[in-house]
């Protein structure tokens, strides 16, 4: 079976950020990982693996040069192969572009199963899984908390609804985003670790992949960034003072009514 | 092209949920500054309650009842709404960045080949222009978004993005018939839709959390009965999830959920940056930790420096009291 792992490297949670003056533009410190939610992808599709010995786990990302460095974790974990489609001259916050990528890769590659973490921790969009999943007219579940490949064919899962949870059985090829709970993704051996450190990561010309270039270039997106800013500064903090718990509590009721309104 | 706006109707138990009512009253604000229309979209199976109190919110009520659609399915909802959209041609639609939302969203978008926004906290005008508010990088920037000229797109919002108003008329209310087959790739075996949890956590409008300060699950009781006299949820940091103490639905948090109350009391939580990712847009932010030095200071509105113990047993019978003389 072909598994086509989708990742995305993000900045670290703790990275900092600063809004160039353009006000349209970012600098981030050079703090980047896999995304958080990819690692379960990654380890769902490698324990598939396990099972199902001639199956082979590809891993692909749309991104700067620089995310190249989340493929090679992601091969340090066990991934096969890993590709970057490089998006230099062509970057794009619209996931309908990265979608159409990442679709048109992988229907070139050939798959029998896709997993991607359910959104990335950076734009928090939560859209591309879904998105491709859509482009390649096969079914997907989001959020998956338990994933079983029962045969070639068939998959069982868990995955969150809302305030719950479901069972379905999906028939291959498919689509699954996955959650945090499904699996404890594994910690790179030190050979594997070596591995990815000599693998040859091929790079993709998004254009090589079928797609009209007006498609999937700078002016292809509806959306367009208008300003960044920075959140608003809370004012410090008011710690409420008093003789004794029910004093500050008593304290902290009055202006929680009468200064904050939220009461 | 039109600018009207369509509102995909989520509902829970019978009632409309409140980010739907929120998107809708934002939606009609919108509308009439420029004569377009609001429609509401109902899906599902009996359906014609919900649609009859929707009907105060939205110029129209657009009703696609039947039995396929009892159950939220992407596929047969897709399907659904694609053919409103193509028959109504809305400028914008509009829906919650709730689960069910973020399911449907992005593979209706795909199917229309239009762009989408999601995770959405606000809408303004720059000039005549409508741009989207969206927070990045777990609300360390904020971004604004606008859409080029004759672009359709989906925006999700997140729950208590905007505040529920019911306006004066009633809209017309349309059935329309419109059947949608089921994937047979795609067989449900069973679902549990939980059930017991009064509140969804994201449109929770008090949330009270725990963190690792509570010690152990045994001591989140005092948090329950706060929540239940508020009417809202309880929370908990990723270390009381990760501890096994709460279920990973309670998590606020950058791994978890993102959260806007109206009221958030942070209860032995040391405010770890991936937490406060999670809740830094609550209107208003109480912390109860005995380190002064806790970093969850650093986001607060108001502090208690002491012991929770001693405060939660008080902060219990005062804010009953508090919903007393309400």
């Amino acid at each position: 079976m072909n598994i086509i792992v989708f990742i995305k490297q993000v900045a670290d949670t703790e990275a900092r950020i600063f809004i160039k003056n353009d006000q349209k533009s970012l600098e981030i410190e050079n703090k980047f990982n896999m995304n958080f939610f990819d690692e379960f992808a990654m380890e769902a599709a490698i324990k598939t693996k396990e099972k199902f010995k001639d199956s082979q786990v590809t891993v692909c990302t749309y991104g700067p040069k620089r995310a190249i460095e989340a493929l090679r974790t992601a091969i340090a974990m066990g991934a096969d192969r890993a590709f970057l489609i490089d998006n230099t001259g062509f970057e794009t916050e619209d996931s309908l572009i990265v979608a159409k990528i990442l679709s048109a890769f992988a229907k070139k590659e050939g798959f029998g199963l896709i997993l991607c973490g359910r959104q990335a921790i950076d734009d928090e969009n939560a859209n591309v899984g879904a998105m491709v999943a859509e482009m390649l007219g096969i079914p997907h579940a989001s959020a998956v908390i338990n994933f079983e490949v029962v045969n070639e064919k068939t998959v069982k899962i868990d995955n969150e609804i809302e305030g719950g949870k479901e069972s379905a059985e999906v028939q291959l090829p498919a689509l699954f985003t996955t959650q945090k709970g499904l699996n404890t993704p594994r910690v790179p051996l030190i050979t594997g670790v070596m591995k990815a450190m000599k693998a040859v990561i091929p790079t993709v010309d998004p254009t090589t992949l079928g797609l009209a270039k007006e498609d999937i270039d700078l002016n292809a997106s509806g959306i367009e960034t208008v300003s960044l800013e920075s959140p608003k500064q809370r004012p410090p903090v008011k710690i409420i003072d008093g003789e004794s718990p029910e004093e500050k509590v008593r304290n902290l009721i009055r202006v929680l009514k009468e200064e904050a309104k939220a009461l | 092209m039109t600018k009207d706006i369509f509102v995909f109707v989520e509902y829970k138990d019978g009632s409309a949920r409140k980010v739907s009512l929120e998107l809708l009253t934002k939606g009609k604000e919108i509308v009439e500054k420029n004569g377009a229309t609001l429609y509401a979209g109902v899906i599902g199976f009996q359906a014609k309650d919900i649609a009859e109190v929707v009907k105060g919110f939205a110029d129209k009520v657009i009703v696609v009842d039947n039995e396929n659609l009892k159950d939220y399915r992407y596929d047969t909802y897709v399907s659904v709404i694609e053919q409103l959209v193509k028959k109504y041609q809305p400028s914008m639609v509009f829906g919650g960045s709730t689960v069910t939302g973020k399911d449907l969203f992005p593979r209706l978008a795909a199917r229309l080949n239009v762009p989408i926004v999601s995770d959405a906290v606000g809408i303004g005008f720059d000039g005549g222009r409508l741009k989207i508010k969206k927070p990045l990088y777990g609300g360390k920037v904020i971004s604004w978004i606008s859409f080029k000229d004759g672009i359709s797109p989906m925006v999700t919002f997140r729950p208590n993005s905007f505040t529920v108003e019911k306006f004066s008329t009633n809209g017309e209310v349309i059935e329309e018939a419109i059947d949608a087959a089921k994937d047979q790739k795609y067989a449900v075996l069973s679902m549990d839709k939980g059930g017991t949890k009064k509140v969804d956590l994201q449109e929770a409008d008090f949330i009270i959390c725990g963190g690792r300060g509570m010690k152990g699950p045994e001591h989140f009781q005092v948090l329950e009965d706060i929540a239940t006299t508020m009417g809202g949820r309880v929370g908990a940091s990723r270390a009381v999830v990760d501890s096994k103490w709460r279920e990973y639905d309670d998590q606020v948090g950058k791994s978890g959920k993102t959260v806007s109350p109206k009221l958030y009391i942070g209860c032995g939580v040391s405010g770890a940056l991936h937490h406060t990712m999670g809740m830094d847009t609550s209107k208003v932010i109480v912390a109860v930790n005995k380190d002064p030095n806790a970093p969850i200071f650093g986001y607060a509105d108001y502090g208690i420096v002491d012991d929770l113990f001693n405060i939660l047993p008080v902060l219990k019978e005062e804010l009953a009291k508090t919903k007393q003389e309400i």
